[in-house]
Order: C-alpha cells, then structure tokens, then sequence
C-alpha cells in the first residue's frame, strides 16, 4: 500500500475537491471535517513518503507503468519529500484556520471555496512531485487557478487586484511552456533526469541558452523576483484570511524548489560558468528584492500590507541562497524554505486572527492587544525573532548558512545587504510590537461601547490552534535543523558544490 | 541571413505574434483588451509547439492506415510526430480555463467600478482611499 | 510609456529570434523531436493499445495523467467561476425587491 503513496496522494485531494461539492449542498457544516479529514490523510502520507525515502533513498514512480520518457515519472528524493511534507503541514493549518475564517468573510460559499482550496493543495503538491516538465505545466496551471478563484472572492478590491495577478501569472505560465518547447525541439524528450543526461553536449547551443533563460523568467514571475513582483502585495493583500495565510507561505516558495530544478538538475551548475553567468544575474535580482522589500515595509501603515512586502524580501533570500551556488548557500537556502512557510504561516495567521476580532489590521488600531490577544501575539512575537533571525528559531540558522554562502564566495556586498536587511526587518516588526504593547487604540477605533478597561478576548480557538502550531514548528524545525541539514539537506546537494 | 529566414520564416511568424499579443498586455489601458492579448500570446506559443512537428514530404496525419485491419509494418517515417499535438491539446484547454476566469473577474470588476479602463479605475481607488481614510 | 513598452517589446522578439538560429529547420524529418521519442509511440502504438489514432493513444494511455491534469483544470476554473459569480442573481433580485 505504502508503495502507492506517491500517486494516491495527489489523487486523494483530488476525489475530494470533487466530492466537497455535493457533500457541501447537502448540509454547509459537513465541509469543514471534511476538509480536515482530508488534509490530515494527506499530511500522513506524506510523512511516510519522506521517511521511506530517508531510509531507501529516491523513489521512482512509473504513471501507468510505462518507461520514461515514453510516459510521465514521478521521482522523489529527499528535496521532494520534504517540500511535500510542507506543503501538507500548511495545508492542515490552514484548513483547521478555515472553518471560522470563512464563515467571517466569505459566508454562504464555503462549499466552492473548500473545494478551491484541496484543488490548492494537489496543484501544489503535483508540482512538487513530479519529473515530467509538461507535467508541472499543468499542476502549476491547476495551483494558479484555484489562487486566482480564491484570492478573487475576497470582496472589495480583490478582482482588480487579480486580474493584474492573472495577467502577470499567465506571462509567467507561458513563458515556462514556450521553454519547454525550446528544451523539446532540441532534444525530443519531456523527462526531467533524460534532459540531464542529453543536455550537456548541447551547452553551445543558443536554444538551449534562450529555453533556460525563459524557464527561469517565467518563475521569477511566479516567484515575485525583483522586477516582476508588482502583482504580489495588492493581491495577498486583498485575499480572505484563510487565504493568504497559506498561499503567502506556500506559491513563492514553490516556484522557488521549481527554481532550484531547473537549475541545478536540468541544468548543471557548469553551465554557469562556462556559458552564460545567470547566476550572477540573479544575485543581483534577489539583493535588490531584500533590500527594496524590506523599505517598502517600512513605509507602510498597514499590518497586513507590511507583512506582503516583506514576503518578496524573503524571496530575495532564498533566491540568493541558490545563487550563491555553493554548499553553505544552498542548504542556507533549503533552510530559509522551511522557515518561510511556517513563520509565513504563523504571521499570516495571527494577522487574521486580529483582523477577526478588531476588524481590520492597521498599526494605528492595534493598541493593547498584548491584553486582548496575548496567545496570538506571543505566536507572532516566535515568528517575528523567526523573521529576523534570532536562536533557536529555524531563522537564525537558515540566515547563518546564507552569511557562510556569501563569505564562501567572497561577495561582502551581500553580506553588507543582508546585515542591513536584517536591521530594516527589526526596525518595522518592532514597530507594531511597540503599538500593541505600550499604546492606546486610536479614537476612531470602532468599538460598540466606550472605551472601557481591557479584557481578554481571544480569538476563537480554530483560528489559535494553527497559529500557535506553527509558532511551535518554528521552535522545533530550528531546534531539530541539525537533523534536517544531515538526513533531507546533504544528501541532496548537488555534485561539484 | 537571408538563407536563416528563408528556411525557418515559420519561427519568424509566431514571434510576431507572440509580441503582438505581449504589447496588448502591457500597453493597452481597457482590460479586455488585455485579455485578448494573452490570448494571442497562448496561441502564438501553440502554433510554436504544432510546428515542431511537422515533417516534410509524403506523410500522413497520425491516424494508422486501415484502421484495425492493418496487418503490414507501421514505418515511424510515414507518419507526423504525435507528441506536439498531445500537448497542445492539454494547452489549449488551459488558456480556456484561463480565460473563463479572467472574464469572471472582468465582470466582478464591471460591478464595483462600472468601467472597464484601467486609468479610470486607478483614478476612482485614489479617490476612494483619500475620502475614506 | 507606450514607446517604451513598444522598444522592450521588439527586444524580446529580437532575443527570442536569436534563439531560434540554432534550430532545425522547419520540416526537417531527423530532427531531434522527430526520431528520439516519437517513433515508438507511432510504432507500437496499434500493438499496445489497439487505437489507430496515435494521438488518442498517446493522451490516454502513454500520458494519460496529463490529460486526468487538464480534466483538473477545467474542473477548477468551473468552480472558481461558481465561487467568483455566484450571489449576483440573487444580490440583483434583492435590489430589485428594496
């Protein structure tokens, strides 16, 4: 049974979203167990997956038990099992964080967006999973259109917002394509371990030089590197809660494990340094993103629109991590993934938290809510030092191995951005620490009676049970990244780091 | 250079096309404008992948002759490349679905602003959060 | 803004056609699109799957996954369309009835 976790944990959400539709018309309640359900059965088979390939090493998985690249394979090691376990673990949170979630925001259509949210899940989780290229086309098209769906119900200003973010994705999706065409006409194969083994003695070759080039555009665009990330903040912004706090942790860093195929097992890391210098390129991309992300944070006046510009400075880490193209720079990388998706996740979360019991998340209304909300905000004080990078939360290591990276190839400029980038985070996290600790909520604050001692009034426990088990993961995975460099990192380092 | 596109003038149409379609997306200021625009540039990729293949001389399309009855050797030569038109089949149901969507936040966005030009639905934002905030 | 949009635009088209230098030429029955994978779905494709349409044999049997993945999209972009566009019947009538 075991054997066949690779394909029944794709198809599993799948059945699902497609049965949440009746279950949701017979009666509203039904789709919130049942969501649950599922995504609880997903994360388990995920971690047998993983441990099965810690043990046995890489699993290969034949669709229809024909060879590749006559049919599609899916092929598992160590990078894939843990961002499947990810990718599962944000999906658990967030579906226990939906249920009171939706019903604030989005009552009356949780059936469809329960539906959305699992077709969320497996388009994630097929990118992830598979080592077929055409393959990852279509899951990143199913991933794309259930986040445009969702992030489009949230009222007010989300449509505008999406559809710049549909314009920009759909660039980004084709752009992806047209290189796989480029890789497809020069050496006939779709398989991601044939096109490794065919593609070295075509490194002279302007195809191939323009097809990376695309790949990589195309993700930079669905990652929100540097110059191409004009759509993220309005449109994580505009989403339900629910919404962005598991999109915001899990899109980016998707694309950025997509990032890290393409370039170091499609494409060898000699091709760098031989043909064309991409890698240069991108560091420079990703040092421009920290630091610009991290000033536009600053300027902002909202929680909310804060946290989605400091998601591209986080961006800009991992893109540099993998830049670096050396072994401390690469783990710092892997490492930086890990972190993001739980502090994301806790941060987003916490926010939404807030927003249900004050109504919105501006710093000005944010007064006493060490008071109002101490849980929720203990957990966003775990995953702020996360962000900034204090011991022993996985950020501190994960910024440790990126300052190694960069001293290891030299380049004290980034060094320089990093530090800096650090202070800048200090600097606007603080802030909104300040104003909920030590300040009065503003007078235009809407509450229904006057302005009277504080009591405790706490989120509604399905909202704080993901937020505080993210905070909890962010202690752990950083208490415990030593087993993680050794088991799920090093084996995975690509040969000639 | 006059031999280059002479003999691959297929690959020279569908950049112009793909860079039309990209100039619609970026540049035009009416949203459904925009939307045709990633049309033409989801096609111009399709024509791309359909060309790919092509093979030149006496062959068929990929359909076996005599159906079930065939009993002599099926030569590869014979017939187009499969693999092109297989994917492309999946892309353009894709650019479809694609399309479904944007035009159901087209018509969300109708509702709220009643315009669909971009300069005028920025101008309306402005003005909203300088009133409301 | 226009000049400029129109300037970045001719030089990706430029780019993109600086890629194609190097590729087969249009039709070209050795290329290596037309000999490396194709010539065993076409040849094997009768005695495996008894369909004559190699195209239907390669979407549903060879890489029937990615067809299950395209049946997945259009099935998410009905929803997404249900959630988006769902309530403005309704929303109409009651502002008919206020």
């Amino acid at each position: 049974m075991a054997q066949q976790f690779p394909a029944l944990i794709i198809t599993i959400p799948l059945l699902a979203a497609l049965f949440t539709v009746p279950l949701g018309t017979l009666n509203r309640r039904f789709c919130y167990p049942w969501l649950m359900f599922i995504m609880a059965a997903v994360l388990s088979m995920a971690i047998v997956i993983c441990g099965r390939v810690i043990t046995f090493g890489p699993i290969s998985y034949h669709m229809g038990g024909w060879q590749p690249p006559w049919g599609i394979e899916y092929r598992i090691d160590q990078l894939n099992a843990l961002m499947l376990v990810l990718i599962s673990g944000a999906g658990l949170l967030g579906a226990i964080y939906s249920g009171p979630s939706f019903k604030k925001e989005i009552d009356g259509r949780q059936t469809l967006a329960s539906s959305l949210y699992l077709l969320m899940i497996t388009g994630l989780m097929g990118i992830v999973i598979t080592g077929d290229l055409f393959n990852i086309f279509v899951f990143l098209e199913i991933a794309s259109l259930s986040g445009y769906g969702l992030i489009a119900s949230g009222g007010n200003d989300a449509p505008f917002a999406t559809f710049r973010y549909i314009i920009m994705g759909t660039i980004g999706a084709s752009c992806y394509l047209l290189g796989v065409g480029y890789l497809y006409i020069s050496t006939g194969s779709l398989n991601l371990m044939d096109l490794h083994r065919l593609l070295p003695e075509l490194y002279h070759s302007r195809v191939i030089l323009t097809a990376g080039a695309l790949m990589l555009v195309g993700i930079a665009l669905k990652m929100a590197l540097f110059p191409l990330h004009a759509w993220l903040p309005e449109a994580y912004y505009e989403a339900p809660s629910a919404v962005s706090g598991v999109a915001a942790p899990l899109y980016t860093k998707v694309a950025g494990y997509l990032m890290i195929r393409i370039l170091y097992n499609l494409f060898d890391p000699g091709f760098f340094t031989e043909v064309f210098p991409i890698t240069t390129i991108l560091s420079w991309a990703a040092v421009f993103a920290l630091l610009i992300g991290s000033i536009y944070a600053i300027a902002q006046t909202d929680l909310k629109k804060m946290l989605c510009y400091s998601v591209i400075a986080q961006v800009g880490y991992i893109v540099l991590g993998i830049a670096l193209a050396n072994r401390a720079g690469f783990s710092g990388a892997i490492l930086t993934i890990i972190n993001e998706v739980f502090t994301k996740a806790c941060i987003f979360m916490a926010t939404g938290a807030i927003i249900y019991r004050i109504g919105d998340s501006r710093i000005e209304h944010l007064g006493h809510l060490f008071r109002r909300m101490p849980i929720t905000m203990l957990a966003f004080i775990v995953g702020v030092f996360s962000m900034i990078g204090i011991p022993p939360t996985c950020g501190f290591f994960s910024k440790l191995y990126l300052i190694f990276g960069c001293v290891e190839a030299g380049q004290w400029v980034f060094i320089a951005a990093l530090l800096l980038s650090t202070i800048l985070n200090v600097v606007y996290f603080f802030r909104v620490i300040k104003v909920a600790c030590f300040e009065d909520p503003q007078p235009d604050y809407e509450r229904k009676e006057p302005y009277p001692e504080i009591t405790m009034e706490e989120a509604p426990i399905g909202l704080l049970l993901p937020v505080v088990s993210a905070a909890a993961m962010i202690l752990i995975t950083g208490l415990g990244s030593h087993w993680i460099m050794v088991n799920l990192i090093t084996p995975i380092i690509p040969a000639g780091f | 250079m006059l031999e280059f596109i002479i003999s691959k003038y297929n690959f020279w149409f569908y950049v112009i096309l793909m860079m039309i379609g990209l100039y619609a997306m970026l540049a035009k200021r009416n949203l459904v404008k925009k939307l045709i625009g990633m049309n033409i540039f989801q096609t111009a990729i399709i024509l791309f992948y359909v060309s790919i293949g092509v093979k030149a001389g006496k062959v068929h399309v990929p359909i076996i002759i005599g159906g079930h009855g065939t009993h002599h050797a099926i030569k590869a030569a014979d017939y187009l490349n499969p693999l092109p038109h297989v994917l492309m089949l999946t892309a353009i149901v894709v650019s479809i679905a694609t399309t479904g969507v944007a035009l159901a936040v087209l018509i969300l966005i109708y509702r709220r602003y009643k315009t669909l030009n971009e300069d005028e639905i920025l101008a309306i934002r402005q003005a909203g959060r300088e009133t409301g905030a | 803004m226009k000049t400029v949009i129109l300037i970045f635009v001719i030089l990706a088209g430029g780019l993109l056609l600086y890629g194609t230098m190097d590729m087969p030429a249009w039709g070209d029955p050795n290329s290596p699109a037309n000999t490396y994978v194709s010539p065993r779905y076409i040849e094997e494709a009768m005695e495996a799957t008894e369909t004559p349409n190699i195209v239907t044999a390669v979407l549903a049997d060879y890489r029937g996954y990615d067809t299950m993945g395209e049946t997945t999209v259009i099935f998410t972009a009905a929803i997404a369309c249900a959630l988006l566009l769902r309530g403005i019947g309704s929303a109409r009538k009651e502002e008919d009835e206020s």
